[in-house]
């Protein structure tokens, strides 16, 4: 009985896996593209300091730019790969079975945090509050012509709403495994391929 | 009624929700039943704001320049270097593990990196030269939790972050702290090799070791002005205390400091060359090895101490500083490795950044409820002596860090119980402090301890044996812990001396 659901189930697993594997590769790829950008942006801000004594004034809010991207990109990553703190003690000691359906649980209980976290990313992002000018950015496209572009707050708001997004697809995908891993422990699922090693979470 | 929250959250946590969610979801449910469903758009907002901040960028910065440095190769050196100050002692290796946890500390702000790096280089040694693996891997895990302790430290960029205090001078409130656990470590391997005949090592690892020539250069040049430093600061020191401020000021002002600086560097290199005659040749191959990599944490405290940078900024020059020396001094660091060292330290420092998010909007929370409140009238029911209170508290939080990470830990109960404390009468700083190493130790108790895992995944040894093993261990620390508690004055001198603190 639990083969033909399983089949129905492992369809759409492999075709979200598949995507999230790719989205997440490029997300995760920009993240660390941010932390490199967020060095040099500080240490340009230490030269410009100390060395010609005139301190500069985008790069305090341009490197908390970056940094507001690089976690909304690569979170869901690390959510993905199990990089999530957690108290799994409980977890861990139950039968198989059992263990399958709490993480049905909390994965529930994840998905209605993350839903909330949407509406009101939504509203964060494409509200009122959004529409202001930050405060020193601005692409200088003047210098090639054309016209300068302030950026928005809501430009950097979006960072953690499409990490919250991002990370909906991939409880989504959490969930369809534990649904496959219930009805038919022997199916094989789609790899998860993220990081060589475990990281580093204090 | 939202009080409720505080019950909530711990039964999410115990059936293992992660703590990200569990943060979020307690507090959120709570306003909702209670009606206030405008404040969940308040709680969306703090997460927010909690990450868009300038101090915090420390955390990835240094979780990314000591990945830098460990992939670069300096453990070896650091481990290399202490033990030929060390080896030689009875129990040799065993201190030389502790050393080097003390020196790398000052590099990497985590205890895991730590276990792992010196683990995997001690361990092995320490087998071959006669120790038991659980022995050795036990060592290993109780001394890694200096790492966060000593400065630069994870755990306290982000307690000083949600609690709003000064993250130099929680650093340097961490010093003393910091060698106390290694001295404490120190003392029981010491009274332990006389009881099983530990064994003792030879100081110097590699006979006829060579070192290349930009190293060897750039060695010569730190060593000199570290020396003239230590001479100038010594000097202004003296100066300040013994002589009329005019004096001080017009010897402080202008070009003076330079020019005595630049003076200074013939007698240090006069005493260099006389100390070079005094030492063997491979005493001093491995001492010179192991000066690129020290220089970090004295780029790291010095700016800091100075003024010169703020944390965050010393974080970022002490990438720039490892990049250069992995890539042009030690040449152990390849353009094709980046990306992977980025990659991690972005994933690592976004889920604890997401998770400080997360802490402030439940911050706001715990305020809304007037949890404190409550819960301070407990505490002071339960006694109104802080000496009393202050035991009791370090029994609690030993129990929660025998179960949750050190990081997670700090930033859900700092909140609660920080404001208490400071009501007490105890000082921000020391109650910090208090927190920070209570919990670090907690890292390394079982049955939750993550050193232990990463102790026992390194080794090979079961985490059970390796639990028992390192009890001993433990109970000193725990004793430092207390002589933290009961005398301020060892976590706060530091600090008020050099004038970050009152």
């Amino acid at each position: 009985m639990g083969v033909p659901l399983a089949e129905a189930l492992l369809l759409p697993l492999r075709g979200l896996s598949t995507v999230n594997e790719w989205v997440l590769r490029v997300a995760s790829t920009i993240a660390w593209i941010s932390l490199a950008i967020m060095v040099v942006i500080v240490l340009v801000q230490v030269v410009f300091r100390y060395a010609f004594n005139a301190a500069l004034p985008w790069p305090d809010e341009a490197a908390r730019f970056c940094m507001l991207w690089m976690t909304g990109l690569i979170a869901p990553l690390a959510y993905r790969t199990g990089n999530f703190v957690a108290i799994d003690t409980l977890h861990a000691g139950l039968p198989k079975a059992a263990a399958h359906v709490l993480s049905l649980v909390l994965l529930t209980l994840s998905a209605i945090v993350l839903w909330f976290g949407i509406f009101y990313g939504w509203k964060h992002t494409f509200g009122f509050g959004g529409n202001f000018n930050s405060s020193s950015l601005y692409v200088p496209l003047g210098w090639f012509g054309g016209e300068t572009i302030q950026v928005k707050l809501r430009y950097m708001y979006g960072s953690l709403l499409t990490g919250l997004v991002l990370m909906m697809s991939v409880n989504i995908e959490l969930i369809l495994r534990e649904l496959v891993g219930l009805v038919a422990p022997a199916a094989k699922q789609p790899k998860v391929q993220g990081l060589n090693a475990p990281v580093d979470v204090q | 009624m939202l009080v409720w929250f505080l019950p909530v959250f711990l039964v999410l946590l115990v059936i293992s929700l992660p703590v990200f969610f569990a943060l979020l979801f307690a507090p959120g449910l709570l306003l909702w039943l209670n009606g206030q469903e405008r404040d969940i758009a308040l709680l969306y907002r703090n997460i927010y704001n909690g990450i868009d901040s300038f101090p915090l960028m420390a955390l990835p910065f240094f979780m990314l320049a000591g990945e830098l440095m460990n992939r670069g190769g300096i453990t070896t050196r650091l481990v290399e270097f202490s033990q030929a100050l060390m080896g030689h002692l009875r129990g040799g290796l065993a201190h030389v593990n502790i050393l080097s946890s003390i020196l790398f500390a000052g590099l990497s702000g985590s205890a895991v990196a730590d276990t792992s790096a010196i683990g995997s280089t001690l361990i092995p040694a320490m087998e071959k030269n006669g120790y038991t693996r659980k022995f050795a891997a036990a060592v290993t895990a109780a001394s890694s939790v200096i790492g966060p302790i000593i400065p630069p430290s994870g755990i306290m960029i982000i307690y000083a972050y949600v609690m709003g205090e000064s993250v130099a001078a929680l650093f340097l409130a961490g010093i003393v702290p910091g060698i106390l656990i290694g001295a404490g470590l120190m003392l029981v391997v010491w009274l332990l090799a006389d009881r099983y005949e530990l064994p003792k090592a030879e100081r110097i690892v590699q006979q006829g070791a060579t070192i290349s020539n930009v190293e060897y250069w750039v060695s010569f040049v730190l060593l000199r002005l570290n020396l003239v430093a230590v001479f100038v600061a010594a000097g202004y020191g003296l100066l300040a205390l013994s002589a009329d401020p005019a004096t001080y000021a017009v010897a402080a002002g202008g070009w003076t400091p330079w020019v005595v600086f630049a003076a200074l560097l013939i007698p240090a290199h006069v005493y260099l060359m006389w100390l070079r005659g005094r030492i063997s040749h491979d005493f001093r191959v491995v001492c010179k090895k192991a000066v690129a990599p020290l220089q970090a944490p004295i780029i790291i405290l010095g700016g800091i101490l100075l003024g010169v940078v703020t944390p965050t900024e010393a974080s970022a020059v002490a990438v720039a500083y490892a990049l250069f020396v992995s890539f042009f001094v030690l040449g152990t660091l390849k353009l094709s490795d980046l990306p992977d060292v980025l990659k991690r330290s972005a994933l690592a420092s976004a889920t604890v950044l997401l998770l400080v998010g997360a802490a402030v909007a439940f911050k706001t929370v715990v305020s809304l409820s007037h949890a404190p409140e409550a819960l301070a009238s407990f505490i002071l029911d339960l006694s109104k002596d802080p000496l009393v209170l202050l035991f009791l508290i370090n029994i609690l939080l030993f129990v929660v860090g025998m179960f949750l990470d050190a990081g997670p830990a700090i930033i859900i109960l700092g909140p609660i119980l920080g404001p208490v404390f400071v009501n007490l009468g105890v000082d921000p700083l020391h109650f910090a402090i208090i927190m920070s190493v209570n919990l670090t130790v907690g890292l390394a108790t079982p049955p939750m301890g993550l050193v232990l895992f990463v102790a026992s995944s390194v080794s090979g040894e079961r985490v059970e044996t390796i639990s028992k093993a390192i009890l001993p261990l433990l109970a000193v620390e725990v004793l430092v812990i207390f002589l933290i508690t009961y005398i301020p004055a060892l976590s706060m001198t530091v600090p008020r001396l050099t004038g970050f603190a009152q």
